[in-house]
């Protein structure tokens, strides 16, 4: 087999935030130029600081900036990189820019854009995964055409049933049914939410697991055909199906369970032609069943408690394989050692979960053993209330979980942001929650939490 | 977890005046108040009356505009903050397309600055051998267009949408351009 590797001098980073700082590190100990582009309101932010180069792409909102695929691409071709990294979000699972990227002679760090336009599809992504061999959640073999097919197929399934959008993601357009009197209208509105968000409002229906556990397997997959598995994450920590906090290893998975999953999402991947990094989202039932729901084709934001745990370097990983270097691990040589928590900080009143924007006037990061923190604020910033309220994330690493839950929580009473409101308060709580502490978290985690610390958790 | 103490030697600083005897403060000593807060790098200061208080606050950050239309007074380029203005981590700095322009544009205060709508290359005539579209002296109209940025292999063209004599041009023939860079000074 001809391997064919080409190495990059200048990577464009086609995000913003903490992941455009995560990914212009690793790029420095490459020894990689990094081309920042940026909004307008972003002109002070530290991904544009730290790069070597960088460009103001348009205003604030992101469908003139960071969404902005001409004006992306033309800072591209006037710095001349040789790839693009798209981080998460924003063009991250476009399968459109893939292609523009690739026209342009540009590499786009990421799998094949027809892979990335099948996993952005949920329900043929269930269907190809389901093909190559991954167990799904029984449910409507596609679209739902109408209330009658939907009642028809919710009866073969049996309530509890869910109703998700096809092209959704990020918990929307989803809706769970406990009886059929709820059907109806639950289809229309999920559809309709889906309609607003995604622009297709075609729905399907899956069994509703109860208190399922969100357990996310992380591959790595090279252009010749390897892939590997970095083992899982825990997710279940979310509100509103947005992911609080993550650990890795998961509480609940032997290594027999691990090694059932992480062969299957190999498997499946290898089958598909996979490449680069990736992450197979499997829900955990309480007899120990997986089955697949959706595939991400991109970094995630919580790929560091896999970093912390196995020593991998996810980012230079993918700039490997996008440069056509071989994989170079087996499964074999995966250890994954110790524990890791993150808590996902977020510039939001803890208690309302109300955006919180405004200039921060004192700030300190923790450090210490086994402390990682991966933001883009600093003293003096100016949180804008146009982008995501994700400012920071706090990654620990310890012996133990028990070790490394007293780390966070050392980490965060150290971690000092004032002249906003952040949710550090309400990760400080759930670090002290018997439940959480005892490693019984399931997706209904946070609703009792809530519900426990006299707060109304939303509706889901 | 308990608020951290008040820290003496950010920015944040209080200064504190005795309060003094008359009942009011006259425009005067605002003036001087507010002097005192520029010319020892306060970022907040209180006085207290018999029955008036003041509080004067300096935000620190310059930011460009954020009402979602284009700044016209361009940003300083990797901004050198002012005496007590928090400044982020130190680092040289990116090499920005707009470095020069944009500091030689933000004194012209007087002039309507045409700043470059996309990321592109910035050209002066339609061709290489044509004249250039418009120079110092030239009179434009609203739709006159002044230069072309080519992006993605695509010439735009792109029109003064302003009236008066071209007075500046910030950039150079063939020079990469950012979003909002200034590239000509009009006179109206």
């Amino acid at each position: 087999m001809a391997f064919n590797p080409r190495k990059f001098k200048k990577i464009l980073i086609a995000n913003r935030g903490e992941i455009a700082c995560r990914i212009i590190w690793t790029c420095k100990e490459m020894g990689i130029k990094t081309v920042a582009v940026h909004s307008d309101v972003d002109r002070d932010s530290l991904h544009v600081r730290f790069a070597d180069e960088a460009a103001c792409i348009g205003p604030a909102p992101s469908a003139q900036s960071y969404l902005n695929i001409p004006a992306i691409i033309s800072t591209a071709e006037i710095f001349n990189v040789d790839a693009i990294h798209p981080g998460y979000g924003f063009l991250a699972e476009s399968p459109y820019f893939a292609e523009i990227c690739e026209a342009c002679n540009i590499k786009f760090i990421g799998p094949p854009a027809n892979i990335i336009r099948l996993m952005g599809d949920k329900i043929e992504a269930r269907r190809a995964m389901h093909e190559a061999g991954l167990p799904i959640v029984p449910g409507s073999p596609g679209g739902i055409t109408s209330e009658e097919d939907g009642r028809k197929v919710a009866r073969e399934i049996g309530y509890p049933v869910i109703v998700k959008a096809s092209a959704g993601g990020g918990g929307r357009g989803m809706r769970i049914v406990r009886s059929e009197q709820e059907l109806g209208k639950a289809l229309e509105t999920a559809s309709t939410e889906a309609a607003a968000a995604f622009n297709d409002g075609s729905v399907y229906i899956e069994r509703y697991i109860e208190q399922p556990r969100h357990i996310e397997i992380q591959v790595l997959a090279d252009e010749y055909g390897e892939c590997i598995h970095l083992g899982e994450r825990e997710c279940s920590i979310q509100r509103r199906h947005q992911k609080l906090m993550e650990e890795a290893p998961s509480t609940v998975l032997t290594p027999e369970m691990r090694k059932r999953m992480g062969d299957a999402a190999v498997a499946a991947c290898k089958k598909l032609g996979y490449s680069s990094a990736g992450t197979c989202e499997f829900l955990l039932d309480v007899h120990g069943n997986f089955y697949f729901m959706e595939m991400n084709t991109r970094i995630q934001v919580e790929h560091p408690v896999t970093e912390m745990v196995t020593l991998a370097d996810i980012v230079r990983n993918q700039i490997r394989i996008a440069e056509g270097e071989p994989l170079g691990y087996a499964q074999d040589d995966l250890l994954i050692v110790g524990h890791a928590i993150e808590c996902r900080i977020n510039a939001e009143n803890p208690e309302t979960f109300a955006p919180s924007p405004g200039t921060i006037s004192a700030f300190n990061l923790p450090g210490g053993p086994g402390v990682r923190v991966d933001t883009f604020v600093y003293s003096g910033y100016q949180v804008t209330p146009f982008y995501d309220s994700l400012i920071a994330k706090v990654i620990v690493h310890a012996r133990t979980r028990e070790l490394a839950i007293a780390r966070m929580k050392r980490a965060l009473e150290a971690m000092v942001i004032e002249g906003i409101k952040t949710t550090v308060p309400l990760h400080l709580k759930i670090m002290d929650d018997p439940r959480f502490r005892a490693g019984d978290i399931g997706t209904d985690f946070m609703e009792y939490f809530l519900a426990r610390n006299g707060r109304k958790a939303a509706a889901p | 977890m308990s608020a951290p103490k008040e820290q003496s030697e950010t920015p944040n600083r209080r200064a504190r005046t005795a309060p003094k005897p008359a009942a009011s403060v006259n425009m005067e000593e605002l003036r001087e108040l507010i002097a005192l807060l520029r010319d020892n790098g306060l970022a907040e200061l209180e006085l207290e009356n018999e029955g008036f208080r003041v509080r004067l606050r300096r935000d620190s950050v310059a930011g460009p505009s954020y009402v979602g239309e284009v700044s016209l007074h361009a940003p300083a380029p990797a901004p050198v903050p002012a005496a007590p203005a928090p400044a982020p981590p130190p680092a040289a700095g990116p090499t920005h397309p707009g470095t020069h322009a944009s500091t030689e544009a933000s004194q012209d205060q007087d002039l309507h600055i045409i700043p470059s709508p996309i990321v592109g290359t910035f050209y002066r005539s339609p061709s290489p051998s044509a004249d250039a579209f418009v120079k110092i002296g030239s009179n434009v109209e609203p739709e006159t267009v002044v230069c072309i940025i080519e992006a993605m292999k695509l010439m735009n063209e792109i029109q003064a949408e302003a009236s008066g004599e071209v007075v500046k041009i910030y950039v150079e023939n063939g020079q990469p351009v950012e979003y909002g860079q200034p590239l000509f000074g009009i006179r109206s």
